[in-house]
């Protein structure tokens, strides 16, 4: 199981002994919300799974507010409230700090281990910052895993079309045309877990990498989808949430997910090579459109960081990029100078960026943080674009241009094989490859 | 007089003569070594030019950014410096042919101490070669970091970290070279306290302001829910 249970923790699951299913939530400073989550997950074990002995685990990364107060204070009172003939058993509520790197994996790692010293049949994650949960959430997240025998539960909710960008331009087309499953929010940051996939997450030692931070939720969907788990999505509604720490650094975020799916594309080589199409996830849960909160995007600010970056990362780009992507990249930059309006990146090219960035990852030809924090103004370019294109587009249609996007990134795969192989024989317009000295000259004229 | 003038000149023409006879043939030789030497070189070069292909030192030299370093268009091949560090070598090594042929004791001294300090100029060698590398890589570090951070100048930052950390390199190789130790010393601890100086002054007096604005502008930034909801949400 690798790094074994600190001796409070220990403590107590010895007190409690069995328990049948665990909700793990994640915290650091969520003072504010975290007792609507507790109150909700509580409400959810007792209304949906009175059967099973419950226990809602904190794992605290040191706030300083009053996280770890809220939770072991905050219960469902009454039971009228949730329409029930009998009264509510009150689950265990335990909150610890965890050890280790900083980070909602090592968060996660401590529930998973607490999970597993219960013997639990289940176990759900969810975030400590959300508005929109309610009690069903942890039947949907649960359920299909009790009842189903699923091992991996995915979120399915309706965002706002300009949230989620890290997921819609990267993550999902990217995971879904290697690993042939469409998980629409494979990072969402709520799931459910059975207690066989968890055994296989513990025995993991990469938990000291990116996975200890942000990387976490790419890490569970991957493995789950790429070692033959029984995966499926549940709907939950909306995801309303509070802002994250301001001072949460993007580029830190992209890289620790990005790096993440990088990292995890070298492990699993052998599964997602032979893959060449994907097909749905089992989706549970009765879906119905939903209220969002607007969210406001400065593209301006975007284009100038994309602008900026064409400047001054050239030497950064021309050793992560094929020559004719940068190519493409440094005329976009030319041409379309500061006005933000006029400004597209194309899906094909967007798609064989993060694609030569895989492969410029998997053959270290720059150090991976410089790698994949370079990435950063590329990726706000990307955003900056897919704002201009769907401003006044309706949620079905922003689903669309996605699909669109899934669509390329599953037509390039073959690009990706024969770039990731380090054999130049394909271009991506389909021409012949060319030769040392052509490249030479053609990098001469376009750079 | 005239018998005077004539034995003056006899003198001086056989003492030409005799310069002439001892390092003619010797200065002949060495011409004849260095020119061998300069044409074997260029022999050399053409021919690494024709048949040398050095795709893995090429990768390393984009990869590492010695390639940008030396040559910012990126267009700088192993061919090339496999070749000129080549055609250099042979030519260094004909001047010291040349020089053998008088076998006098300033060319011995001269020639023994060049031989000698050849492993000295290898190890100086490696701390450069470490120094490009480590400039590299925290120029390239403090690059991503400034353009991502929207520092202004950001190349100019790298730069200059380069350029800090390549000094201390050259510090260190004269050292082991025993070349100029003080005069090395000395610029080093003049240009690194001048510059502690010229910052704090700069910070404190001229640009306290301006850095007050630029961070002022920089929380404001983060503060605006705009940006704050678009670069937190995964």
């Amino acid at each position: 199981m690798g790094e074994r249970l600190p001796d409070d923790a220990r403590r107590a699951a010895e007190s409690i002994g069995q328990a049948g299913v665990v909700i793990g939530i994640p915290s650091y400073n969520n003072g504010r919300t975290i007792g609507h989550v507790v109150r909700a997950a509580n409400a959810g074990l007792a209304k949906y799974f009175p059967q099973f002995t419950g226990v809602v685990i904190n794992s605290d990364g040191g706030s300083t507010d009053d996280t770890r107060e809220a939770v072991l204070s905050s219960r469902v009172e009454d039971g009228h409230l949730m329409l029930l003939s009998t009264p509510m058993g009150v689950a265990h509520r335990l909150s610890f700090p965890y050890h280790g790197i900083p980070g909602k994996g090592s968060a996660f790692r401590l529930i998973f281990q607490m999970a597993s010293a219960l013997g639990a049949k289940a176990c759900a994650v969810i975030d400590s910052d959300l508005r929109s949960i309610t009690p069903e959430w942890i039947e949907h997240l649960l359920r299909p895993i009790l009842l189903a025998g699923f091992d991996f539960v995915a979120p399915y909710y309706h965002r706002h079309k300009y949230d989620g960008t890290i997921t819609n331009s990267i993550v999902y087309p990217l995971t879904r045309s290697l690993y042939g499953l469409r998980v629409r929010q494979p990072i969402g940051g709520e799931f459910g877990v059975s207690a066989r996939l968890i055994a296989r997450y513990l025995e993991r030692d990469d938990w000291e990498t990116d996975v200890a931070r942000y990387g976490i939720d790419i890490w569970m969907t991957t493995i789950a989808m790429a070692e033959g788990f029984r995966v499926c999505q549940s709907f939950l509604g909306a995801k309303l949430h509070d802002a994250k720490d301001p001072g949460a650094d993007l580029s830190a975020m992209l890289h620790q997910v990005v790096g993440s799916v990088f990292m995890l594309m070298r492990e699993y080589e052998s599964v997602w090579r032979p893959l060449a199409a994907s097909k749905e996830a089992a989706l549970f849960g009765f879906r119905f459109d939903v209220g969002l909160d607007p969210v406001e995007v400065n593209v301006e600010r975007m284009v100038a960081a994309f602008h900026k970056g064409c400047q001054e990362l050239g030497e950064v780009w021309a050793v992560a990029l094929q020559p004719e992507t940068y190519a493409q990249v440094r005329k976009l930059g030319e041409n379309t100078g500061e006005d933000a309006k006029a400004f597209h990146l194309e899906d094909e090219l967007w798609t064989r960026v993060i694609l030569d960035f895989a492969c410029a990852y998997q053959k270290r030809r720059v150090v991976s943080g410089h790698l994949m924090q370079s990435l950063t103004p590329l990726y706000l370019a990307r955003v900056a674009s897919f704002v201009q294109e769907t401003r006044t587009l309706s949620s079905a249609e922003v689903e669309n241009k996605i699909e669109q996007l899934c669509l390329k990134f599953e037509e390039l795969k073959p690009y990706l094989l024969s770039q990731w192989a380090g054999d130049p024989a394909t271009r991506p317009d389909g021409q012949p490859a060319l030769d040392g000295s052509e490249r030479e000259k053609e990098m001469k004229l376009e750079v | 007089m005239v018998e005077t003038m004539r034995k003056v000149l006899e003198g001086v023409l056989e003492r030409l003569y005799k310069y002439v006879t001892i390092y003619l043939p010797s200065l002949l030789a060495a011409l004849i070594l260095f020119l061998a030497a300069f044409v074997t070189a260029v022999l050399a070069r053409w021919l690494l030019y024709r048949i040398f292909k050095g795709p893995t030192i090429d990768r390393f030299l984009r990869r590492s950014g010695v390639a940008f370093m030396l040559d910012p268009s990126g267009h700088l091949r192993a061919t090339r410096l496999v070749a000129e560090g080549v055609y250099w070598c042979l030519l260094l090594a004909g001047f010291l042919l040349g020089l053998s042929v008088f076998d006098t004791d300033i060319t011995t001294q001269a020639i023994q101490k060049l031989v000698f300090l050849m492993p000295k100029i290898v190890v100086a060698g490696l701390i450069l070669l470490a120094g490009v590398a480590l400039g590299q890589y925290l120029g390239r570090g403090m690059l991503v970091w400034a353009v991502n951070e929207d520092f202004p100048f950001p190349r100019r930052l790298a730069t200059v970290v380069r350029i800090v950390i390549m000094f201390v390199a050259v510090v260190v190789a004269a050292d082991q070279l025993e070349f100029a130790r003080d005069v090395f010393l000395a610029a080093f601890i003049i240009l690194v306290g001048g510059g502690v100086l010229t910052v704090s002054l700069a910070v404190g007096l001229g640009a306290g302001r301006g850095f007050r604005r630029y961070f002022e502008e920089k929380t404001q930034k983060s503060e605006e829910p705009a940006e704050r909801s678009l670069w937190n949400h995964l």
